[in-house]
């Protein structure tokens, strides 16, 4: 504390104590004897939430978010990708992509989480902004499920450190959570448990009875319990008496029959007996003392304390167990609504039904919903019609930026990152000053207030800190809006900003990856590119038929991609290939100029590799097929490959660490799953690894013959069985 | 004596008063064991004091902290498993957790007296070079992190101050990768030259010649400026240091060679550097004009210093592993198994799939002797591991057992043939038996080592699908009237809360059951009843089988549900020779608390 008081009155000094300055301040809220306002260029940290303050800030958020126009949120976590191979490619279709998301969810943990409820003051005529720091752990805190357990990408923790990432925070301090699956099953393990120690004639008993043999040693115990028992029942009834007697003979066991009181009633709390002494005790118990009560309070965790309580008669026994169930109840209730933690802030966003403003938010809202809501659906459709039930309102500044022509600026300048939109849209409150150069004006102010401490131009987050990115994405929102034409001033404060006319081309729309520019609309699940003047290198191959690609992978390691599009090219012809991925080292897509190519590759791969002839040897594909462990299958098979939730390092590894076996493969395209963009006409008529048919056997049989026969005259070779491929 | 006082008084002695070269930098205020803490900053003046004190002392103890060890219950070994399937569980573990700290101990025990080096090394898999090396990510369990938490363990300094590594193998590809140059021995003419041979050969060589005549004039200082540079240009000449160099770029290996033979003949002036492609393969020959013989040394010299200096900053942490294996020193472990595992993974290169080959691949490249030792001794709890911020006592709590159990076998472990012999036993083998779980030491291991039969693979049969929540005994009366092989002594025990084994102590029975189950319970309509309820059974191949397979469910149910599924056809039968009896214990129980 005085550590703190310090602090506090070096404020002024300077800017350079902001980072230990973040260390120090978990909980700000007990210095906020030095409320004020609008101090100039004010560095007051921002309010850091973990498991100590928790309880007392969710009280204050609530009353923030439910005034708030709108909520900007930012999360940080331990990882992007699980393997290189699950980046983001071009080639990926919009059920690979979310596969992606998916995977990337499902695997690493959220260690830090930024709410920034934004309110409109119309007093002030600024936003007041109260940006909270949320430190995350999924600690096990409740006995359910197997243990946790989650990834880290090395280079994200690097990362994080870099920006001076509280670890050591994180994992003594952060706030567990529960997700609603998880809520409902602690509550059944409970239930169970609770069930077990109370029903009376219930299968622990019987399972005694049952055995018919109560065994020497149980009879003998049962005696010696009873005879104990009785004794300290008879003592108590002595002591009572105003006899005291001396309880020597006792002393032996008081470590397991130690007397309190409980609930103002004589009890004994039973320690250190296994659960079938216990049980015996129990029989006991009910056999031979009727006002004795046998009951289970809650200790810690799930475990429970057994006692022993004395009671004056039968009702007053009954008003005993009404009572002990009661606060057996009510203590489960508090501990899973502990253990529930984090996901109470989650609830109140989803509750109060505020715009959320995010910055290129798909995973975070993805590893939102993976977390505190239910596992992700299998299919991307699934999950765009539940996250919608969950988050009515979203909207995604980096798509904002993107799509209104008044940002243009910033788009030519390739700078819609996050931080430098923020430098762009919000000089004021970067640098403190009122800056000239700003090519939108006026600026929207924002008020930052933490705890009591109020200032208009707070700057002392750090970037990449979950609650100053927050805080920053919603000063980009406010400030856009406002170039968007939204006047605070005149808007009747309690509308909803969501359904506000400018932003409906916005609301809802998420980039899917925003390397495609691929954007998808949240409330209709409906999927498009981004419109984008031709010009821009990243939309040359806007439109990509997968049915024309071959995934290739486990050829020889030192093959580059050139090399396999000029054997392939030798082959089908010079035109046959429109270009060639590289996934990792391992694999590669080839993508053909037409959808038969794709086929009629794979056939001739098959044909190759089961003619193991000096002529398939000769063959131009045979550099690919060298090794013998290069396959090759249609686009479908990448996304069983993706849908994995292993994750090798490379590409033809994960590949055979699902079980694929065959070398060449043409995979039927699910029925029920319509893709718009793969429109190949053969799409699906080809399965399996069916040889390719005999009439085609014999004219590739023809050609190899030619070729073979005609060898010294080399030149004219790879073209003739080109155009024999290209022109059947 | 060293059995009757308390030890840690002993080892407060030593400590005190050996040579160990550096207390640790903060004054705790009891002094007690003083672990050297190791992190990035320190490493390589603590890489010269370690390496003097493996080479003196007589055994080296280590001692791992993981980021996790199993996902599931049945994850972990078990008394059930063969030493195979006990390999396949940690090679499991070994791949996805990552390791943060590293303990190592080099001791010595004279006259009763352990003489102790311990040290800390904090590790993390920084990707220092951008190589994408040595861990692309990891996963960690968060109770391992909490408890880790609850020792003070610091994470921010284990992140930003941890000491990175690359593992043999990966050292190789990195070599490759960064593409450093390498100076290359010149090369006697060997073969016979094709026409192209002759052509490339005559191209270089009067690029070389008139490259080396350019440098030389330029060398007499008489043209002005201008033309030197020009003249430069044209040439293409380039600079390497100090020295000028020419780039001769290469298609194939062959090239390489053809260069090396060809620059034979100005050996007293230029040194070959060997530049790498990003792929591999070899990209160029870089030809570097020294100004003479001793000039040349010089720079050859020069070279290669930076190369082994460059390796050494590339194998990090990998140094001290390399230092322990050249030692030949025996390694003392607990738990090894699943230490090695992790060693061989991180340090050597990815495990191999089958036990023996990582048998032979430990023993064959790398450290010799190991012992274990036996975990069911007690290890004398110390008070001061939480008082000071220090990590690692339990390596040496190791040797400090190892000496103790030297004492107590009789055995004057100063010389390390003296004690081979007593410990054959223990050296090269594996626990695999031993349900090692860091936390729950206490009466499982007692309990174990009371009652342990050995029961035939063949014997043992899974079941699952029983309602959750089923115990044992329950089971077992479910059981006993189903089938006429229940008529004989068998036992029931839960694996995990979805699965359950049934060890049949006749021979044969374990067949007719299974062939019952096979039928649907045809005429036995108790048996049949519980087939419809759901009940499956497999034989121990089928655990075998989703153990190779990698088939790691939470539950053991879902995986050999999945093994059942999995079509079969790959798979070559090498576990001929492998051990079929596994160790039965009456009194196995799973801990419904520990679930």
């Amino acid at each position: 504390m005085t550590k703190k008081k310090q602090l506090w009155s070096l404020r002024p000094l300077s800017q350079t104590l902001t980072l230990i300055y973040r260390t120090f301040s978990s909980s700000s809220s007990s210095s906020s004897s030095c409320a004020s306002t609008s101090t100039s260029n004010s560095s007051f940290s921002i309010k850091n939430v973990t498991k100590s303050n928790f309880d007392s800030a969710l009280v204050g958020l609530r009353q923030h978010i439910r005034g708030a126009d709108f909520v900007a949120i930012d999360l940080e976590m331990t990882g992007i990708t699980s393997a290189p191979w699950r980046e983001s490619f071009e080639l990926d279709r919009f059920d690979i992509r979310y596969l992606k998301v998916k995977d990337s969810a499902d695997k690493f943990a959220v260690v830090q989480l930024g709410v920034c409820p934004f309110r409109w003051d119309p007093s002030v005529s600024s936003f007041v902004a109260h940006p909270h720091n949320f430190y995350v752990f999924p600690r096990q805190e409740l006995p359910i499920s197997s243990p946790y357990e989650f990834m880290c990408q090395t280079a994200s923790l690097d990362f994080l450190a870099k920006y001076q990432f509280d670890f050591n925070t994180c994992i003594n301090e952060g706030i567990s959570y529960l997700s609603r699956g998880q809520e409902e099953e602690a509550r059944r393990l409970f239930t169970n448990l609770y069930d077990n120690e109370f029903l009376e004639s219930h299968s622990s008993f019987k399972d005694i009875k049952d055995k018919g043999i109560f065994r020497m040693a149980d009879v003998l115990f049962t005696e010696r319990m009873k005879s104990k028992i009785s004794e300290w029942r008879n003592g108590l009834l002595q002591v009572r008496n105003g006899d005291h007697e001396s309880q020597d003979s006792t002393k032996e066991s008081v470590k397991q029959f130690e007397t309190i009181f409980y609930m103002m009633r004589p009890a004994v709390k039973l320690h250190g007996f296994t659960s079938r002494q216990l049980r015996l005790i129990q029989l006991v118990t009910k056999n031979h003392f009727k006002d004795l009560a046998y009951i289970c309070v809650s200790g810690d965790g799930t475990s429970l304390q057994q006692l022993l309580v004395y009671t004056d008669s039968i009702n007053d026994k009954d008003l005993l167990m009404t009572e002990v169930k009661g606060s057996l109840h009510k203590d489960t209730e508090l501990k899973i609504k502990n253990a529930v933690g984090l996901r109470h802030v989650i609830d109140l966003l989803s509750s109060e039904k505020k715009l959320i403003v995010g910055h290129n938010c798909f995973l975070d809202l993805a590893h939102l919903y993976s977390k505190f809501i239910a596992p992700l659906p299998s299919t991307g459709e699934d999950y765009i019609s539940s996250i919608a039930k969950h988050f009515p309102h979203i909207i995604d500044t980096k798509l904002l930026l993107n799509n209104n022509d008044v940002f243009q600026v910033l788009k030519r300048k390739r700078s819609t990152s996050l931080a430098k939109a923020f430098a762009f849209l919000c000089p004021e409150i970067v640098s403190g000053v009122k800056a000239s150069r700003s090519a939108f004006k006026p600026c929207i102010k924002v008020e930052v207030q933490v705890d009591d401490t109020r200032s208009s131009n707070w700057n002392s987050g750090a970037k990449h800190e979950a609650g100053y990115d927050a805080f920053m994405t919603g000063c980009v929102f406010a400030q856009a809006c406002s170039h968007l034409g939204i006047n605070f001033e005149s808007r009747i404060t309690s509308s909803n900003l969501a359904l506000e006319e400018k932003l409906q081309g916005c609301i809802n729309t998420l980039y899917l990856s925003w390397i495609n520019g691929d954007i998808i609309d949240l409330m209709t699940g409906i999927r498009t590119v981004e419109s984008s003047d031709s010009s821009d290198y990243k939309y040359r191959h806007s439109k990509i038929l997968f049915s024309n690609i071959v995934l290739l992978w486990g050829f020889p390691s030192k093959l580059k991609a050139a090399e396999i599009k000029e054997c392939i090219l030798k082959v089908f012809g010079q035109s046959s290939v429109t270009s060639i991925y590289h996934l990792d080292e391992t694999a590669v897509f080839v993508q053909f100029i037409k959808a038969e190519l794709v086929s009629d590759f794979l056939d001739l791969k098959a044909t190759l590799e089961r003619n193991n002839d000096p002529i398939s040897v000769l063959h131009p594909l045979s550099k690919i097929l060298d090794g013998g462990c290069t396959c090759a299958a249609n686009y479908e098979v990448y996304k069983e490959i993706c849908e994995s939730p292993i994750s090798e390092m490379l590409f033809a590894d994960q590949a055979e660490a699902i079980g694929i076996k065959w070398k060449t493969k043409m995979f039927a395209p699910k029925p029920e799953e319509p893709h718009q963009e793969t429109s190949g006409p053969e799409d699906g008529q080809i399965t399996g690894s069916n040889p390719p048919s005999s009439k085609e056997f014999e004219k590739l049989v023809s050609v190899l013959d030619g070729l073979s026969s005609r060898r010294i005259a080399s030149n004219g070779l790879e073209d003739s069985l080109a155009q024999a491929q290209i022109g059947r | 004596m060293l059995t009757r006082r308390p030890p840690w008084l002993l080892r407060r002695r030593f400590i005190t008063t050996n040579t160990n070269p550096k207390p640790i930098s903060k004054p705790t205020h009891n002094p007690k064991w003083c672990v050297k803490q190791v992190s990035k900053s320190n490493f390589s003046e603590t890489l010269k004091n370690i390496k003097d004190e493996i080479l003196q002392s007589d055994y080296i103890a280590v001692s791992l902290k993981k980021t996790g060890s199993h996902s599931a219950p049945w994850h972990k070994t078990l008394s059930i498993d063969t030493p195979e399937t006990a390999y396949l569980k940690a090679k499991y573990a070994a791949e996805r957790f990552q390791l943060f700290q590293f303990a190592v101990c080099p001791f010595s025990v004279r006259d009763s007296k352990l003489i102790a080096y311990p040290y800390n090394f904090h590790l993390f898999p920084r990707d220092d070079f951008k190589l994408g090396m040595p861990c692309y990510s990891f996963m960690c369990q968060s109770s391992y992190l909490t408890s880790m938490a609850n020792e003070g363990f610091d994470f921010n300094a284990c992140i930003n101050e941890g000491i990175s590594y690359l593992s043999r193998a990966q050292e190789s590809i990195a070599r490759n990768r960064r593409g450093n140059p390498v100076v290359s021995k010149l090369i006697e003419s060997s073969s016979a030259h094709s026409v192209a041979d002759t052509l490339f050969l005559g191209r270089t060589k009067s690029r070389v010649k008139s490259w080396l005549s350019a440098c030389k004039e330029s060398n007499t200082g008489s043209e002005d400026a201008l033309i030197r540079s020009l003249r430069k240009l044209m040439v293409g000449s380039e600079e390497y240091g100090s020295r000028p160099c020419l780039r001769v770029d290469v298609c194939s290996e062959r090239h390489v060679q053809l260069v090396l033979e060809m620059l034979k003949e100005f050996s007293d002036d230029v040194v070959p550097l060997l530049i790498r492609a990003k792929g591999g393969g070899i990209q160029a020959v870089q030809v570097v004009l020294t100004s003479s013989k001793k000039d040349k040394e010089i720079f050859e010299r020069e070279q290669q210093c930076k190369e082994e200096g460059e390796n050494k900053r590339v194998r990090g942490f990998r140094e001290v592993i390399d230092l322990i294996s050249a030692s030949q020193k025996p390694v003392v472990a607990q738990n090894s198994l699943n230490d090695f595992t992790l060693i061989h993974s991180k340090f050597l290169g990815p495990l191999p799939p089958i036990m023996d080959e990582f048998r032979t691949s430990l023993t064959t490249s790398y450290l010799k002797r190991r012992f274990f030792a036996p975990i069911d001794v007690e290890i004398p709890q110390q008070v001061e591991a939480d008082e000071n911020k220090n990590h690692g006592f339990d390596v040496v709590r190791i040797s400090q057992l190892f000496a103790k159990i030297c004492s107590v076998l009789k055995v004057s472990p100063q010389s390390v043939e003296d004690a081979s012999s007593a410990f054959k036993g223990y050296a090269n083998i594996f626990n695999a038996y031993s349900a090692s779980s860091d936390d729950h030491m206490e009466e499982d291991v007692r309990i174990s080592t009371d009652h342990q039969q050995k029961i035939s693979t063949e014997n043992v049969v899974f079941v699952w699908g029983f309602t959750v929540g089923t115990s044992a005994r329950m089971l077992r009366n479910q059981l006993l009237t189903s089938h006429e092989a229940f008529s004989e002594e068998f036992d029931v025990c839960l694996v995990d809360k979805s699965c359950a084994i049934i060890a049949f102590w006749k021979p044969n029975s374990s067949a007719k059951f299974l062939e019952a189950m096979e039928s649907g319970g045809i005429n036995r309509d108790s048996l049949s009843n519980l087939i419809s309820e759901g009940l499956r059974a497999a034989d121990y191949e089928t655990y075998k089988r989703l153990c190779n397979l990698g088939l790691w469910e939470v539950n053991l149910a879902d995986s050999l549900d999945n093994a059942l599924a999995a079509d079969f056809d790959g798979h070559t039968e090498d576990s001929h020779k492998a051990s079929t009896e596994v160790h039965w214990r009456n009194t196995v129980r799973i801990n419904i608390d520990e679930i």
